[in-house]
């Protein structure tokens, strides 16, 4: 046997597998355009119901109440997105989004507190809700599906045990609420002055944190390291990657972002609800996520695609009752768009895992 | 058999890596009883057993990925324990495993670097810096001669050949002074293994890198290896030198699934001192 060379053509002979049939390229432009193809489903949607609502859809008045219910709905999604990401959920984010506004009100209204700083402590309440649900969940093997549902039941029993179920009245604090949710906009304002941002707050912040969330997962080593987690975790583990703590670290963005978004709510309302976040609102905000285009089997997911499947979601809701339809009406449209986006989904994960065999 | 192709190992080359009474069990399972391993500089030490003796085991303990229940590892002449690969890698010790620890969601070159990235900062945030681990995850590519359609892509677009030499690149990428190898082989074609012992040769022969080969092909075992250490139900039943043992001898021993105590007693009777 002659002895081996080292050839630098050694390995050019390993079969060159360039994806290049119809279906794989279909796929590969869905998964790396997830976010472009549910952009064009947000475009058409907006075109149907600015027709059908004679150009009301597109107003400043409506586009605040869509575009608020999108910031508010699209923090939480995101929330998941990080989440999806690692492999997890947390259904526990609606009792975190009741809670932190009704502590820093609580604060505010019985020691004087100012609300920006029982916005901070709600926030860290957030998170640190986010740390125990993450530490239940990697350290005792609870799987965060169930861990996260003792935690949503936990901290709702305690949020209207407080005061037997009462909204709290919350004070205004200029400029804190207006910053952080009150519109002061009026029919008279210009839309690019102060009082006209005001009407986009709660969507402006969404759409902050949403790029800084993007940022962190497109171009940092957390990033890189929470999709590792989420996409396979024992070879993660093998190569050296702290899995468990960046599941963690990921419950803990959570459930600041849930308490942040509770709290953009209530500078809104200028009242604690304890009630405000219903489970309903998480399953809302998974939706838009999955219409985003997140993999629900985790290792891939885009924020800014859940924002815009937030906004997809905030449309329906708002538009369909603006153009006439019954508000329970909207459900079934929303029902049938998530069970679509569903499928999409699922499929484009199979043909991905069909592809590694 | 291809004799010629081995370098003797210096005689006094320095042990490198101890393992010494390693045992480790899984709730009932027993993987690993009281097993040593000794590797010297520049050995390729070949580590072979049925499937399930415990190969992997071992090997994971060495890589921080099990901790051992009993049982020392002393590399560089210090004891160590690695709590997590990461204070494997530290140590210089890289590990291409089984499953090959591949990233399918995540392109070539940030799977090349997962773990140690090249970051830079900008505007006072610490960002990857995706160009550098580009280029210079194509450059290594190309030095290996490792032809892949591009590192963009991602690795579950590869083929299985692909992935593994993209896996055994990684591990070599930081010139570790050990390198273990979990059947690195097993998916790659012919030309390509010949490829990756040639890697492997040259790893020893210029970097003096002591390696620990997990292969079940003993023709290529008998190509590269100094030295089979040969598992069984999770007990070192042989160690021998390859120069002292033939390839029939050894296929002999594993077939006949005769343990430690068997093989020494018939060793001793046949030739003293192989053992
Ligand atoms: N994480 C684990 N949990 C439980 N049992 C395990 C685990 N890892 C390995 N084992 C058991 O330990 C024993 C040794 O397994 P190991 O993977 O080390 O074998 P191996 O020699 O590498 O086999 P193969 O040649 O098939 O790769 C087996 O009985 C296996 O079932
Ligand atoms: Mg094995």
């Amino acid at each position: 046997m002659p002895p081996i060379e080292i050839a630098k053509a050694g390995m050019g002979a390993v079969g060159v597998k360039v994806p290049h049939t119809m279906a794989e390229r279909l796929l590969i432009l869905l998964s790396r355009y997830r976010e472009a193809s549910i952009a064009v489903v947000a475009i058409v949607l907006v075109v149907y119901f600015q027709v059908g609502s004679d150009g009301g859809f597109l107003s400043p008045q409506f586009m605040s109440v869509v575009l608020r219910d999108t910031g508010r709905l699209g923090l939480i999604a995101a929330a998941e997105v990080m989440l999806m990401i690692t492999g997890e959920i947390d259904l526990s984010l609606s009792a975190i989004f009741s809670i932190a506004p009704y502590v820093m009100a609580l604060m505010s209204v019985t020691w004087g507190v100012p609300l920006a700083v029982g916005a901070v402590v709600g926030v860290l309440i957030g998170v640190l809700v986010g740390a125990i649900n993450g530490i239940i969940t990697v350290r005792f093997r609870v799987p965060s599906l169930i861990s996260t549902v003792g935690m949503l039941f936990f901290l709702q029993g305690i949020v209207v045990s407080i005061y037997n179920s009462q909204p709290i009245v919350a004070p205004v604090e200029q400029p804190f609420n207006a910053i952080f949710g009150q519109s002061l906009y009026q029919p008279s304002d210009a839309l690019l002055s102060w009082h006209g941002v005001t009407a986009f707050t709660p969507f402006l912040w969404a759409v902050l944190i949403v790029l800084a969330l993007a940022l962190a997962l497109n171009r940092t080593t957390f990033g890189l390291h929470t999709i590792a987690t989420g996409s396979n975790i024992i070879g993660a583990r093998e190569i050296g990657v702290r899995t468990d703590r960046m599941k963690i670290y990921n419950f803990m963005i959570a459930g600041g972002c849930a308490a942040f978004a509770g709290i953009i709510n209530t500078a809104q309302f200028t009242s604690a609800d304890p009630q405000a976040g219903s489970p309903f609102l998480t399953l809302q905000a998974i939706a838009a996520a999955v219409i985003g285009g997140t993999s629900l089997l985790g290792g891939s997911g885009t924020v800014i695609g859940a924002l815009i499947g937030a906004f997809v979601v905030a449309s329906l809701n708002n538009g369909l009752v603006m153009i006439g339809a019954q508000a329970t009406v909207s459900d079934i449209y929303l029902g049938a768009a998530i069970i679509a986006a569903m499928i999409l989904s699922i499929q484009v994960d199979r043909l991905r895992t069909r592809r590694r065999l | 058999m291809n004799m010629q192709t081995i370098p003797p190992l210096a005689a006094d080359a320095p042990v490198v890596l101890e393992m010494t009474n390693i045992s480790k069990s899984f709730g009932a399972v027993t993987a690993l009883v009281d097993v040593s391993i000794k590797l010297r500089r520049g050995e390729v030490l070949a580590l072979v057993g049925d499937n399930g003796a415990g190969k992997s085991t071992l090997i994971k303990i060495l890589s921080g990925f099990h901790q051992p229940d009993t049982g020392t590892i002393v590399s560089q002449g210090k004891e160590v324990r690695f709590a997590s690969p990461r204070d494997a890698r530290a140590q210089g010790i890289e590990t291409v495993y089984q499953d090959l620890a591949l990233i399918g969601d995540l392109s070539v070159f940030h799977n090349m670097f997962l773990g140690r990235e090249y970051r830079k900062r900008i505007l006072g945030l610490n960002l990857l810096d995706n160009r550098k681990m580009r280029k210079q995850a194509q450059i290594y590519l190309d030095t290996l001669g490792i032809s892949i359609p591009s590192v963009n892509s991602t690795v579950d677009l590869l083929s299985g050949g692909q992935r593994q030499c993209i896996a055994v690149a990684r591990s070599i990428y930081s010139s570790p002074r050990i390198l273990v190898l979990d059947e690195p082989l097993a998916a790659l074609g012919v030309r390509e293994s010949a490829h990756v012992l040639g890697l492997i040769q040259n790893l020893r022969q210029q970097r003096q890198v002591s390696v620990i080969l997990i292969v079940h092909n003993y023709n290529q075992i008998f190509e590269v290896c100094d030295r089979i250490n040969f598992l069984h139900s999770g007990e070192v039943a042989l160690d021998a030198s390859t120069a002292d043992t033939s390839e029939e001898e050894l296929i002999r021993i594993v077939k006949s699934g005769l343990g430690r105590k068997a093989i020494d007693a018939a060793a001793a009777e046949v030739r003293p001192g192989i053992v």
